[in-house]
């Protein structure tokens, strides 16, 4: 699964500490998420797109994998 | 509708306080050093701590009698050492991390999953190529086995999740 954190992150200039606080997880979560190592939970990626105004399908794109 | 977004740390009310993290893993490190000390250099005869305890089932041996729900004597040395090591690993391998959200928890799983196959692996492996005496003590080992492979995966993989995250903002 792709997702464009890192980009939103960006935007909205924001650290990876910054975004990690105001959404309560730990900026290692942030890192793997950003990485594609660490897919979040849906709770997670509403929580993201709530924050930056964007819906889910915006930020998240399944890949041929998935 | 307005979220608290910062409550998505998981509920998890089935884990240790963070608080019990540190002291827990001095105690369960220490008396499982010193079990596995006195274990391989017989310190328990030598140690002896001699006590009248309530036994649900007692047998000495091939000479000595069973005796079933009584008062036995007994030494308790290695029963003080058991107990403070599976309580404390057990608090210690099961308290929350200092910053515990969902990627934590799915490390946690993971982690466990592999430290029960990677055990139950090393009891066949035990089971199939030793035999006699020696496997009272792998018998001994497998009582602490699986606890200490679960902390030994949890920390490296959450030691790795750490040092990834550092190196790039």
């Amino acid at each position: 699964m792709k997702n464009n954190i890192k980009v939103q992150r960006a935007i909205h200039n924001f650290t990876q500490q910054d975004l990690a606080d105001k959404i309560g997880v730990s900026r290692q979560t942030i890192n793997a998420m950003e990485k594609g190592k660490y897919v979040p939970s849906t709770a997670l990626a509403l929580k993201l797109s709530q924050l930056f105004k964007i819906s889910v399908n915006e930020i998240f794109e399944l890949e041929a994998e998935d | 509708m307005v979220l608290n977004l910062k409550s998505i740390n998981m509920k998890t009310n089935y884990l240790f306080p963070y608080r019990l993290k540190k002291i827990s893993g001095i105690i369960f490190l220490i008396s499982f050093i010193v079990l596995t000390l006195l274990y391989f250099l017989d310190g328990f005869e030598k140690f002896p701590i001699k006590t009248k305890v309530f036994a649900i089932v007692a047998d000495y041996g091939l000479l000595g009698e069973t005796k079933n729900f009584g008062w036995i004597e007994d030494s308790v040395t290695d029963e003080i050492l058991v107990i403070l090591t599976i309580v404390f690993g057990i608090i210690f391998a099961f308290s929350k991390e200092k910053y515990e959200d969902e990627m934590v928890t799915s490390v946690r799983l993971h982690s466990l999953v592999w430290a029960t196959i990677i055990n139950y692996a090393l009891i066949v492996l035990s089971y199939m190529f030793i035999y006699g005496m020696p496997f009272l003590t792998v018998m001994s080992a497998i009582m602490f086995s699986q606890l200490l492979i679960f902390i030994i995966l949890f920390r490296y993989n959450i030691y790795k999740l750490n040092k990834a995250g550092t190196d790039e903002e």
